[in-house]
């Protein structure tokens, strides 16, 4: 198991370094580099534009560049924003923070609502309750984040007054966007473990434990849901992909502080120094999610590891 | 008497097809449908709540929303459309060849692994943040919004077509064919690609509503170039200064866009039983 999932990790650290060399190939190819695109625009003299690029090394070869990129990565060095001159570690640094805040506490309301709504949607005696929990799933999966989350301040903040809208901070200021983007998040777990839930149901030691005479609930529920609900676990942790991606747009109706909004304008400012910071630390993060995703299979089905164990 | 397939199939998927159908033809109709210029604006109707001269109302330039869902609808799904189309074809090609080429002799299985790298590493970026990257690289404009969702899009393609491609070919009959010598192009062309089809059609599905909303999210966050054209994201990022007083500017183009990608999913759903 151990061994596994080492080995797991070791991978997704290769796939993340593929990514960032892909990232930084890609934004080196764009036609007008970065020097151009910012300061460029701030009408300085050619011989001056050209001092820069040699200071930032822009006119060194592709393959020296790369190298001086991925050893200051290395030591910490991740490279200043074009725009503000402020190291790009710092700037990670100070906007992760309020982004995992929002990430976390969404996949929190994703995993509680997730599961609810799955085991609702194939347990539930009523075909109008199952019926009623399917479309609330169906619900979260089609509808975007940017329309759900302005009807939610429509509703809760300007007409019920019952929330605070966009624009401040602290615990009050959460509760809109965690749930908006929990609520979108949910559809996807439930959906796994609706189906995950419906098969186990039917599995033989299912039909033995009703031929025994055990009662429904709890008793062949809390059977059907141990078996049901293993392969939720690692959908739960696959989610962070959505999550990453919709905090840019949560936070930007929100008006929140955290990674998405500096994503945000670092490629308005075609930041590229920024936007790369952010891409390779999204990169990392989810290639570790889904490497804890697969253990988390594993430990939950030791098949998957081929048995070893 | 035998039913066909479309008085067996329930009555969900009955309605979705219906209710895919009209937002379609809306869309493609659009021109002769719109009672007003999309784009003509007349300042003294502006935010006037919906009426018979304006079903969905009016926006904060006077536009009429009903018109404007209408050709958004065109802009919206033909950029989807688009996009899903830089998914499907190199996807399914690269996920053909990966998967043949797999427990192919010779180069196959180098192939397969450098594809796949190429694959893994894409994937190793979160959709959206992956298509906000390439529009950052592009530039703004529906044509690059396509292809940047589009390219988001193709490493999940890929993968599930050489996943399929790899299950179709260990079928026994298929690896008796191959034993008594039929080539692996005509193996895979005339007996895995028909096989597998539901399968790449499904997930085809589920590639075109994922480019409906991540298209019409990077026009809502401002990268579709042309402001002034009716397009549902664009709508829905302009009714952000106005929604609370003016609901309607907002409710319609999300509806619209929820619908259709409602639609497609309970299409899905009810293809898979």
């Amino acid at each position: 198991m151990i061994a596994y999932g080492a080995r797991r990790l070791a991978i997704a650290l290769v796939v993340a370094w593929l990514a960032l060399t892909l990232a930084f190939v890609a934004l080196r190819w764009v036609p007008g580099d970065a020097v151009d695109a910012t300061l460029g625009r701030a009408g300085l003299e050619d011989a001056e534009l050209d001092a820069r690029r040699d200071e930032l090394g822009f006119n060194d070869p592709v393959w020296r560049q790369y190298l001086v990129y991925l050893g200051g990565l290395v030591r910490g060095d991740w490279g200043e924003s074009l725009v503000s001159g402020q190291p790009v570690r710092d700037i990670l640094a100070q906007n992760l923070g309020p982004t995992a805040v929002l990430a976390i506490s969404a996949l929190i309301v994703a995993a509680a609502l997730g599961l609810a709504l799955g085991v609702v949607a194939s347990l539930a005696r009523a075909r109008m309750v199952r019926a009623g929990a399917q479309a609330v799933i169906s619900l979260a999966l089609s509808t975007p984040v940017y329309w759900t989350a302005t009807l939610a301040i429509f509703l809760f903040s300007a007409q019920w007054g019952l929330l605070p809208g966009p624009g401040g901070r602290g615990l009050r200021y959460l509760v809109l966007p965690m749930c908006v983007l929990g609520f979108h998040t949910a559809g996807s777990i439930a959906q796994v473990t609706a189906s995950s839930v419906r098969e186990a149901a039917g599995r033989a030691f299912v039909r033995t434990a009703r031929a025994k005479g055990l009662p429904p609930v709890p008793d062949v529920v809390e059977h059907i849901l141990r078996v049901g609900l293993l392969p939720v676990i690692a959908v739960v942790a696959l989610q962070l992909g959505f999550l990453l991606s919709g905090t840019v747009i949560t936070e930007m109706i929100f008006v929140r502080r955290g990674l998405g909004r500096v994503l945000l304008q670092a490629v308005n400012n075609r930041d590229y120094p920024v936007i790369q910071g952010v891409v390779v630390l999204s990169a990392v993060v989810y290639s570790l999610a889904n490497a804890l995703a697969d253990v988390l299979s594993a430990l939950a089905d030791p098949r998957v590891t081929g048995g070893e164990g | 008497m035998t039913r066909s397939p479309i008085q067996r199939a329930p009555p969900v998927t009955l309605l979705a097809a219906g209710l895919l159908g009209v937002l379609l033809l809306a869309a493609v109709l659009a021109p002769r449908l719109a009672p007003h210029d999309p784009r003509h604006a007349v300042p003294e109707d502006q935010l006037q709540s919906p009426s018979a001269a304006h079903p969905f109302g009016t926006d904060y330039l006077g536009r009429d929303v009903f018109s404007r869902v209408l050709f958004g609808g065109r802009r919206t799904l033909g950029m989807a459309l688009l996009a899903a189309g830089v998914t499907l074809l190199p996807g399914l090609a690269v996920g053909v060849v990966a998967g043949a080429g797999k427990h192919a002799a010779g180069p196959g299985p180098w192939l397969d692994a450098g594809l796949m790298v190429v694959m893994d590493a894409l994937l190793a970026f979160p959709h959206l943040l992956l298509a906000l990257v390439m529009v950052a690289l592009l530039g703004s404009g529906t044509t690059q919004i396509a292809l940047a969702v589009g390219v988001a899009g193709l490493p999940a393609y890929a993968r599930v077509t050489r996943a399929a491609v790899i299950e179709g070919l260990a079928r026994p009959h298929l690896i008796g064919a191959r034993a008594i010598g039929a080539g692996w192009g005509g193996v895979v062309w005339r007996h895995v690609l028909p096989g597998i089809a539901p399968t790449l059609l499904a997930f085809a599905g589920v590639t075109l509503s994922w480019a409906i909303l991540n298209s019409a999210a990077l026009t809502f966050l401002g990268y579709g170039g042309d402001i002034s054209a009716p397009d549902w994201g664009v709508m829905l990022a302009d009714g952000r200064a106005v929604y609370r007083v003016a609901p309607w500017v907002v409710i319609a183009p999300g509806a619209a866009l929820s619908l259709t990608v409602l639609a497609i999913n309970l299409l899905l759903n009810g293809s898979r039983r």
